[in-house]
């Protein structure tokens, strides 16, 4: 079937569109930095936004969860074997990316015969100078980096207007809590926009997440639940990571809906 | 792709982890008679015991080989999550190696199953790894012998364990100390927690690193394989204290403070 170039060629853009078909309705999660290092969130249904990877990388994702639970253990075993063998310090996205993941990513993603991964990653990391830096993986296993942050959408459009917004705003001069408001007024500015049809682009009804997903942070908040992690290079300890508890996302909430 | 594909794996064992990569612990060597002159660094004054807010974890700095000092800046308290500590006593290598898995195997589980492993799970992963050295303890190349502290956020509450060379696990209510120098301190704690100015647990926090100091002096005056402090050369011993907050480690400046205070005579 797929001897010839064109054929195949098809199969890949077929797989292409099915696999942004699949995405298309996912909400963003985001990742900037703010003035202690780096802080990644998004809204979910249920918890599986946001993991810790290593001690100074989070990893945020959105897609099936099982294909994202296959990646991320992928990226735990590596780092926690290279980081047992060598050093903590040896640990880092890039490694991991570029000679881990991403080109078995690609390979998966070309075999037309095998399902493909249904994932965006977003990663973030504090290096060993403590700034941070952020990564956006795709299903096909093609990554970018960014300095001033970065956000995974279903809908490529708007994850190029949020991110538009991302390089304008100075978000490493911030506290974690402006930071957070701010990234959560691009968080809704994005829902917005992505429903609104400006930048629909094919069907949507059989997209992963849910029909209803909120649009509005009134909504987000109310319905499902905020996940945020912070890479804060102040802890004094080894482990950099660290999840906001509920205590802390109660307080932004009443923040952020004022 | 790659090995995930084809496996289901819900354990979260580091342990495992580490079989797949290749990695081998160190297994009894089976040429090697049991000798009992080989010179190996083991000795060392680690101590551990209840405060009013959790558990107070020290130790000397020096490393020995027989007669020789080897080094006189060794760090015997490890971090190996942010709420368990271990202090180590015994051949260096062998228990740093063992600091090094058990930290990865308590952060590898609470990463990949997005729960921290339960008090009792941890107390047994580092019994796990004392079995599996008993034959190089017992040829004298690789004995160790640990304290391991951490708190149980679940519980409110703090754990304090020591552990023969053989793994075998003791949970400690009130006090404990091993190494070489420990025999010259065991005395002074228990008459301090029956017949001092108040039971250990009920001590402040400074007034829990002062004994600790003094503890440790008292040991180095009388043990030749526990080192001394020696403030012009900043040399102090290590104090941690593991309290609802998770570990934190005295720091030089607070450390230099708290031994002139605590070496006043009277």
């Amino acid at each position: 079937m797929f001897e010839e170039p064109f054929r195949w060629m098809e199969a890949i853009s077929t797989r292409h569109s099915y696999v942004r078909e699949k995405l298309q309705k996912a909400r963003p999660v985001l990742s900037v930095p703010y003035d202690e290092g780096a802080v990644i969130f998004g809204f979910a249904p249920q918890s599986g936004k946001i993991f810790e990877i290593y001690d100074r990388i989070a990893l945020g994702g959105l897609g099936h969860p099982a294909d994202i639970e296959r990646l991320r253990m992928t990226l735990l075993d590596m780092a926690h074997v290279e980081g047992f063998s060598r050093s903590a310090q040896d640990v880092t996205i890039a490694r991991l990316l570029q000679f881990g993941i991403a080109p078995a990513l690609k390979q998966n993603f070309e075999e037309v015969q095998r399902a493909p991964y249904l994932v965006q990653l977003l990663l973030a990391e504090l290096n060993n100078e403590g700034v941070a830096e952020f990564y956006r993986l795709s299903y096909d296993g093609y990554w970018e980096t960014f300095r001033k942050g970065t956000v995974i959408v279903g809908d490529r459009k708007v994850q190029e207007h949020i991110q538009k917004e991302i390089e304008k705003t100075d978000f490493a001069s911030l506290k974690l809590n402006q930071a957070l408001k701010k990234g959560l007024c691009l968080w809704e500015e994005g829902c917005k926009l992505d429903d609104s049809g400006e930048y629909k682009a094919g069907d949507e009804s059989d997209s992963e997440e849910p029909d209803e997903a909120p649009s509005t942070l009134k909504d987000a908040f109310g319905q499902w639940t905020l996940e945020a992690a912070v890479l804060n290079k102040n802890t004094g300890r080894k482990r950099l990571y660290r999840a906001l508890d509920t205590k802390e996302i109660d307080a932004l909430k009443e923040v952020a809906l004022k | 792709m790659t090995t995930h594909s084809d496996r289901v794996r819900v354990s979260g064992d580091f342990f495992e982890l580490l079989d797949r990569s290749g990695y081998q612990w160190q297994s009894p060597l089976k040429s090697l008679p049991e000798n009992k002159f080989i010179e190996i660094s083991q000795g060392t004054t680690v101590l551990a015991f209840h405060y009013k807010e959790g558990v107070i974890v020290a130790g000397d700095r020096r490393a020995t080989a027989g007669n020789a000092i080897m080094y006189d800046r060794c760090d015997k308290v490890i971090p190996i999550d942010d709420y368990s500590l271990m202090a180590i006593a015994g051949v260096p290598a062998t228990a740093f190696e063992m600091a090094r898995i058990l930290s990865h195997n308590f952060e590898y589980y609470r990463r990949s199953q997005l729960q921290s492993m339960s008090t009792e799970g941890k107390v047994r992963a580092l019994s796990k790894l004392l079995k599996e050295n008993v034959g190089m303890a017992m040829q004298g190349v690789g004995a160790v012998s640990p304290l391991l502290a951490t708190y149980d956020s679940s519980q409110g509450k703090p754990f304090l364990y020591f552990y023969d060379m053989l793994g075998a696990e003791f949970r400690i209510l009130t006090h404990v100390a091993t190494g070489s120098g420990s025999p010259m301190i065991r005395g002074v704690l228990e008459h301090e927690n029956l017949w001092g100015a108040r039971p250990l647990e009920e001590r402040s926090e400074r007034e829990a690193s002062a004994l600790a100091i003094r503890l440790l002096q008292t040991a180095a005056q009388f043990d030749s394989a526990t080192g001394q402090a020696r403030p012009e050369d900043k040399l102090y011993p290590i104090i941690a204290r593991i309290t609802k907050n998770g570990y934190q480690f005295v720091p030089e400046d607070e450390m230099a403070d708290l031994y002139k205070t605590s070496m006043k005579k009277g």
